[in-house]
């Protein structure tokens, strides 16, 4: 299986920034041949988006996928999935269906190469704080992630904030656990300081300095490298790139930063998310210096 | 590979049983960026040419399997791929005419990491949620 030995902060993309394209004029491999072109040798899937026949992909899929690894020199990162507790209208799922849909996903991950989890939390109200029974469905998986060396990450996107709640309880239980197997990913949309005028802006919002990601560095296993707006002379208008990418290289941090674009217009007709991806990854690149 | 509307051309056409037309057919796809666990539907009304079917009146084939509406919020178990279509199967004697058809289909998906108080849709109502609305296409032709 493919390889990329460079320590530090590494570029990646997440598949989810073509939703407007995939499945309808890209394949995954075309996807897959637009990373390899900028550079980039990590990717983040979406399990039941990219995934032939989620939940039981069958292994004809599995072995081109890593056909696929191999001839665009990508490493699989991150793997995106959902812990569904709404999923059926009337009730929430017990503890032990959530965790038994947790692990079935941890499983699948491990077949297909992948070390780092983008594990979504189902969420009770607009702070996004996850249902009450959240630790007790990690604890019910870890003994799984252990052995199959997994890490679980809830991904912790704007309006939270790095010091808020949300991330005491996480790192809390962390420490608590002492466990290697869940910890953080950080969305790089808590670092946004520029709105457009007239923008609407969430009111539980505050923008996170770039040296407050220090002290979790060592939980976090990857992150969103989140972008809005990329100029023509290559720079994100919104959030402080060049700052935060020094901050994590200057405290040793190491993995992954999986470009992810979620602007609206990546749904007009015609638009073509490579370009934004591409312009994201000449900023990444030089700022890297890779 | 699908076509970009939600509502598909291709599909379109008349059930036949027994050599005549005992209702027809609208092919869909999901336009959220991930497939659903079918329990996640939130399946709504479907008009053509301003006539109103209630949601009940809907059968949704997805994976070769009918499931009615009622039996799509059990089936938390089975999962519609955003790379598939789910076909939607109205009983109508006769089908539709021959000629051109104007087709609306409303449905959207629930998810369990939106806020619950923007997780809502409104399923026999016409407003669009971040999740859902109603689809249209004009012109459709039953050959």
């Amino acid at each position: 299986m493919y390889q990329y030995d460079r320590k530090g902060p590494k570029r990646g993309v997440a598949l989810y920034s073509y939703s407007a394209e995939f499945g309808l004029t890209k394949t995954l491999e075309d996807c897959f041949e637009d990373v390899h072109d900028m550079g980039a040798h990590g990717i983040e899937i979406l399990a039941n988006t990219h995934i032939a026949n989620y939940p039981y992909p069958t292994d004809e899929w599995v072995e081109n996928w890593f056909r696929l690894c191999d001839k665009y020199e990508v490493v699989p990162v991150e793997y995106g999935n959902w812990i569904d507790s709404h999923v059926l209208g009337d009730r929430d799922l017990t503890t032990e269906e959530s965790v038994a849909m947790l692990s079935r996903d941890i499983r699948l991950a491990h077949r297909l190469g992948f070390t780092v989890m983008r594990t979504k939390m189902p969420v009770i109200n607009d702070l996004l704080e996850p249902v009450k029974n959240w630790r007790e469905i990690i604890k019910g998986a870890l003994p799984l992630a252990e052995q199959l060396n997994i890490k679980m990450c809830p991904e912790i996107h704007t309006p939270s904030n790095l010091k808020g709640k949300l991330v005491t309880d996480f790192v809390d239980f962390i420490k608590e656990t002492g466990t290697k197997h869940f910890g953080l990913n950080i969305d790089f949309s808590v670092f946004r300081t520029e709105f457009k005028e007239g923008e609407w802006v969430d009111p539980n919002y505050t923008p996170n300095a770039p040296e407050d990601i220090i002290p979790l560095l060592p939980y976090i296993y990857c992150c969103h490298a989140k972008f809005i707006n990329m100029s023509e002379d290559f720079r994100e208008t919104t959030i402080p790139y060049p700052e935060i990418i020094k901050v994590m290289q200057e405290n040793g941090w190491d993995g992954y930063l999986l470009s992810e674009y979620e602007g609206a217009d990546k749904y007009d007709p015609g638009y073509e998310v490579g370009q934004t991806l591409r312009r994201h990854h000449v900023m990444l690149k030089n700022l890297l210096g890779d | 590979m699908l076509e970009a509307d939600v509502i598909q051309y291709r599909g379109f056409r008349n059930i036949e049983r027994d050599g005549k037309a005992v209702g027809f057919q609208i092919c869909v796809r999901s336009d959220y960026y991930r497939g659903v666990w079918l329990s996640q539907l939130r399946p709504g009304k479907v008009v053509v040419d301003g006539v109103t079917y209630p949601k009940e009146d809907v059968i949704w084939e997805i994976n070769g399997k009918d499931h009615t509406v009622a039996e799509l919020a059990e089936a938390g178990g089975e999962f519609w791929r955003i790379t598939d279509v789910a076909t939607l199967k109205i009983m109508k004697d006769g089908g539709l005419s021959q000629g051109f058809h104007d087709v609306s289909v409303r449905f959207a998906a629930s998810c369990s990491y939106m806020p619950p108080f923007l997780d809502q849709f409104d399923e026999d109502g016409d407003d669009r949620s971040f999740n859902g609305g109603t689809y249209t296409r004009k012109n459709m032709i039953i050959v």
